[in-house]
């Protein structure tokens, strides 16, 4: 059986450009801190659970809705689902908060919740997402996992 | 003649001894020879063939099929082989266990070479008539399949006057087959069947049975030995469907229908059908589905994401549009046709708010209008102006920007094919607009605007020449981007090919004129620089250089900058070609006013600030024919060596004059030279002039001509060389740089005496005083220098030389490899990452097992080349040849984790990664499995280093080790 998906024809958008690699980049001795683009460019490529398009390109997640303070050791970022009802939006956030957790450097504490008024169920959701032990047990669940491996395995 | 075919027990034997088949031969024999007659024979079978088991007469069948199957094709008379047709068409009536070995008989029978056409008329209608082809097995089908074919092949003419019962027929005997070999089969057969018979009022019946498998669904078994493709079926199927004309109705039904269903694989299949059925359908027939056609076509070609599907699409609009272009002047239908496109490209066009969108709507016409010269024009008359209103609307810069490139796209088209006159009127506003898009100040607006140029010079009217001149030449002189300064010389070198006199009192001698130095040194040295690019077209050549030449000659503080830029010009192959550098030779004469001028300077100044005089000199000299090349050496020689005699400082101008020199010039000066050149190499005080002697040396020696003049030279270094002392310390170093190029030399000359010097090379690495010396040499010999020892200077460069230099190495090294100590190890593994890394990629993986092992050794030292270049050699064979390195995992992964935490480079670091991320990406996950725990934990303060770069490929490697054996991994083991 083929489920449809709950937005059939969502709005496509560019992708931005990679980032510019500057001379600084190349020199040993200056030391680059993360900053939003950092954390963008980690999430931007993963795949939506219902399309064959990036998370970028249907702007769900956009570098401006990005937080990250380098001496608090926070980043917090918020993503904004293609429709209010989407049934995606948990997993989707599942998603970025699992590549967050592989990619980053455990100094940093991660939030990830639904931008404001983007979502009808959005308290339940960013409940979910910061809880840690449904994380974890979440985790447990092999066929979650591998729709989560299947989403961000291209980046 | 006692054997059993003679007599009539043979028949016994059939039934009761299945050995008899095996003796088939020696009964072939007997016939052949003439002892045995094949009536006589079939006599002797009388009890099998006539036998009341259908069992029996099977075995009988499949015995006489046998015999026939070897008999010689010319063997049976006309008589004999009509005897045996009619005997066999009487067997297809029998038993259905008999039908079989019949078929696969006359199959046979057919290839006798006397085997009459008329046979078959009484065989087909038995066929059609009393064998169900669909209740047979596959090889059978297969074999009525065959006869069939083997008779069209044998006379066509004949089969066709049988008419329609035969065509029938065929198709009976096909409706329903399954088998995806006999439809490869058959589908073959068909496409030219189809196309010689006519099928008169069988073709809707015909059709309807082909068109069945339309779309293929199929899903071919991995296990399948003649494995048969779906691409195999659909690809013979399409040609099958669109044969005859008469198809055209029943076929464009079936795909526009196929077209619209939601499986992409039927989409792209009844795409591929459209273009397939533009080679035999007439216009006319896709009138009245015009329409429909293209609502389909347009939404393929708007998907987002299936690229394969995209392309098909616009692939059958180009052929749909070329097939209907061809009524463009009887019939209305293409003219609406193409007015249909076009207003829903402009629509998509008008719509778009990115680029993407802009250029779904482009490529269309794009595509519409490459396919025909009707469509092209059309197109092109209705969209320049409408791209040039949209331009000017001042939308947003991407889409300007696109709009332009569209536009040069559109004109590329409409030059190629040889309607630019037809569309004057609409393209002559094109360069204002390019004009308006260079005026602004934006990098992307002036790109777009120079490249629209240049693609579009043809239309560039005089008028507009000087305010393009004027933004040209401010961004020559002042821009900072390398990109936009480059093609602003190469516009106005395309506006000078076109109106020289302009540019010439414009730009020569107007605003970049060389009187006019006032102004800052920078953008004098770019003006220069368009100079001597503009010098390259003939118009200019003259004014130009002898301007320059006046600098030089008169020796101005401006002569370095003159000579930078004419040097740098000259180098360029693609401005300035060999005739051209000659032709200005021998009207102006360059070499000789520089060479003055290096004269009077080479004492005041440094070297490197000369270093573009004697490359200008080498450059030119090597643009020579060889007896003008003799001439300058003539004139020059004596002076120069003269004056090298008091300083050695002068040798660079011998260089310059020497090196260049082609293959077969040689005077009596080469002996002096080459003594003089060796002296230099070996005693100077300067690195630049020791450097350049053994660059002429590794010249002279790499272009003597093979015999005499080669030995002599070649003895005459190795005596000279044979006589220096090897206890001065201060020597040795120099002597073992000189064996480097007299090993390179020798080496790309192909000549095996490099061997002897290369020996020496490698003792030397085992000496722990001069090894690094002898891996610098190593090191020289494998690298490419672009300005020594190459094609312009005319040497001899060997196919392969790199490789034999491996192998040659390899073997070396076998001998001391043994007693090396601490202290040269480095310097021999190091040398061996030199030869590595030039080595062609393919001759190390053949000698993987070799290798693998020297690079993993070299992961263990503190030296960044020698990382760089074995992480490089390990990520290749972890891609290209893993079972090389699976065996050292455990060694090689705590050394990659080790160099991913290397603090003294990051590039260390990040090849470290990459091949940690290979790794992950190739080996079996059960070879993984066991170090996945310890490599996440390793990698983790990786995530945090310093440098972005290297936390990205960090990113990447554990993340993909994250997925090492989890569900989700798409590997397939």
């Amino acid at each position: 059986m083929t489920k449809l998906a709950d937005n059939v024809n969502p709005n496509v958008y560019d992708k931005g450009s990679e980032r510019e690699k500057t001379s600084e980049d190349y020199n040993e001795d200056i030391e680059d801190l993360f900053d939003e683009r950092e954390i963008f460019d980690l999430i931007r490529n993963i795949n939506d659970p219902e399309h064959p398009l990036t998370l970028e390109e249907l702007r769900v997640v956009e570098e401006s809705n990005i937080k990250v303070d380098n001496k608090d050791n926070t980043v917090v970022v918020s993503f904004t689902p293609t429709i209010p009802h989407c049934s995606m939006a948990t997993l989707i956030g599942l998603s970025i908060r699992v590549r967050l957790l592989r990619a980053l450097p455990s100094r940093f504490k991660v939030t990830v919740e639904v931008s404001e008024g983007s979502h009808v169920s959005e308290h339940a959701v960013n409940k979910q997402l910061a809880d840690k032990e449904r994380i974890a047990a979440a985790l447990e669940n092999k066929n979650l996992v591998q729709i989560i491996n299947q989403c961000i395995a291209t980046v | 003649m006692t054997s059993a075919w003679f007599k009539p027990e043979l028949a016994e034997l059939i039934i009761n001894h299945g050995d008899i088949f095996n003796e088939t031969h020696s009964i072939i024999a007997d016939i052949v020879s003439g002892h045995l007659d094949i009536a006589d024979l079939v006599e002797n079978m009388a009890g099998v063939l006539t036998n009341k088991e259908p069992e029996n007469r099977e075995k009988g069948m499949r015995f006489y099929t046998k015999i026939l199957k070897e008999l010689p094709r010319d063997y049976l008379n006309d008589m004999q082989v009509k005897f045996i047709s009619k005997f066999y068409i009487d067997r297809l009536k029998d038993n259905h266990r008999v039908v079989p070995p019949v078929i696969e008989g006359y199959s046979v029978l057919i290839d006798m070479s006397e085997y009459n056409i008329q046979n078959c008329t009484d065989f087909l209608t038995i066929l059609f008539r009393e064998v169900t082809c669909q209740s047979q097995t596959r090889q059978d089908r297969y074999n009525i399949y065959v006869i069939i074919q083997k008779l069209c092949n044998k006379d066509i003419e004949y089969l066709k006057s049988l008419g329609s019962d035969f065509v029938y027929g065929v198709i009976t005997a096909m409706d329903g087959e399954r088998d995806p070999r006999n439809l490869v089969f058959l589908f073959e057969f068909l496409q030219n069947f189809i196309k010689i018979f006519p099928l008169g009022h069988l073709a809707e019946e015909m059709f309807d049975v082909i068109s069945c498998y339309f779309p293929i669904d199929f899903h071919p078994s991995n296990d399948d030995p003649a494995a048969v493709t779906r691409e195999d079926l659909a690809n013979s199927l399409a040609p099958c469907l669109c044969a005859i004309p008469e198809f055209a109705d029943s076929c464009i039904i079936l795909l526009i229908e196929k077209l619209d269903s939601n499986l992409r694989l039927a989409k792209i299949d009844s795409l591929k059908l459209l273009i397939e059925s533009c080679k035999t359908f007439t216009p006319q027939s896709y009138s009245p589905f015009l329409r429909a056609l293209w609502s389909s076509l347009n939404r393929e070609m708007s998907h987002k994401t299936d690229d394969e599907l995209k392309t098909t699409a616009h692939e059958a609009l180009g052929a749909l549009v070329a097939k209907m272009a061809s009524t463009a002047n009887t019939d209305q239908d293409f003219e609406n046709f193409l007015k249909g496109v076009i207003i829903s490209a402009q629509s998509t066009i008008a719509d778009a708010t990115t680029v993407a969108q802009f250029v779904k709507g482009t490529k269309i016409l794009l595509t519409a209008a490459n396919a025909s010269n009707q469509s092209c024009a059309s197109i092109t008359r209705a969209m320049v102006p409408a791209t040039v209103a949209y331009y000017e609307l001042k939308t947003a810069p991407k889409l300007q920007i696109a709009s332009l490139d569209f536009i040069g796209d559109l004109y590329e088209i409409a030059n190629k094919k040889g309607l630019l006159d037809e569309v004057k009127a609409q393209i002559t506003n094109v360069p204002q607009i390019c004009l308006s898009a260079v005026s602004q100040t934006s990098k992307e607006f002036q790109m777009a605007g120079f490249k629209t140029l240049i693609r579009v010079q043809e239309c560039l009217g005089e008028d507009l020449v000087l305010p393009f001149v004027e933004v040209l030449i401010y961004n020559v002189q002042h821009a900072q981007d390398n990109d936009l300064l480059g093609i602003s010389v190469e516009t106005i070198h395309v506006i000078a090919r076109k109106y020289p006199e302009l540019i010439m009192d414009l730009v020569v001698k107007g605003k970049c004129s060389i009187d006019n130095i006032s102004q800052d040194k920078i953008a004098f040295q770019k003006r220069l620089n368009v100079l001597t690019n503009l010098a390259s077209i003939d118009d200019f050549t003259k004014v130009i250089i002898e301007e320059m030449l006046k600098i030089i000659t008169a020796n101005d503080p401006e002569a370095l900058h003159v000579v930078e830029a004419l040097s740098g010009s000259i180098s360029m192959a693609s401005v300035f070609t060999i005739e051209k550098v000659t032709q200005i030779e021998s009207d102006h004469g360059l070499i000789d006013p520089v060479l003055d001028w290096l004269y009077k300077e080479i004492s005041s100044s440094s070297p490197d600030a000369l270093a573009h005089g004697y490359t200008l000199i080498a450059n030119t000299i090597g643009s020579l024919p060889p007896e003008k090349q003799e001439n300058i050496l003539i004139k020059h020689t004596p002076l120069a060596l003269e004056r090298c005699k008091q300083d050695d400082i002068y040798f660079l101008i011998i260089e310059c004059l020497y090196t260049p020199l082609h293959q077969i010039v040689y005077n009596s000066k080469f002996e002096e030279i080459m003594t003089v050149s060796l002296q230099v190499a070996l005693k100077s005080d300067k690195d630049v002039v020791r450097t350049k002697a053994c660059v002429l040396i590794a010249h002279l020696l790499n272009k003597a001509e093979h015999g005499q003049k080669f030995e002599l030279l070649y003895e005459m270094l190795k005596t000279q060389l044979a006589s220096c002392n090897r206890g001065d310390e201060k020597l040795c170093p120099r002597l073992i740089q000189l064996y480097g190029w007299i090993t390179k030399s020798l080496l790309m000359r192909g000549s095996d005496v490099f061997l002897f010097w290369l020996q020496k090379i490698v003792g030397i690495l085992a000496t722990p005083q001069y090894c690094t010396h002898g891996s610098e040499a190593i090191k020289l010999i494998m690298n490419e220098n672009t300005d020594y020892l190459n094609r312009k200077q005319h040497c001899r460069i060997s196919l392969l030389y790199k490789q034999r230099m491996f192998e040659t190495f390899s073997v070396l090294t076998e001998k001391i490899k043994s007693n090396l100590s601490a202290e040269t190890k480095e310097s021999y593994l190091l040398s061996w990452a030199y030869v590595l890394d030039k080595a062609p990629k393919t001759v190390l993986k053949n000698e993987a097992n070799k290798v693998a092992p020297i690079v993993i050794d070299c992961l263990e030292y503190d030296n960044k080349d020698m990382l760089q270049v074995s992480l490089d050699v390990l990520c290749h064979f972890v891609q290209s040849n893993p079972t090389a390195v699976s065996d050292s995992l455990q060694t090689i992964l705590p050394r990659l984790i080790a160099l991913s935490k290397y603090m003294k480079s990051m590039d260390v670091r990040i090849k470290s990664l990459e091949c940690l991320y290979d790794i992950a990406n190739t080996f079996r996950t059960s070879t993984l499995l066991p170090y996945k725990q310890d490599v996440l934990l390793d990698l983790a303060p990786s995530l945090d280093d310093k440098k972005r770069l290297v936390r990205n490929v960090a990113v990447r490697a554990r993340s993909r080790w994250f997925l090492v054996g989890a569900p989700g991994e798409e590997k397939p083991n």
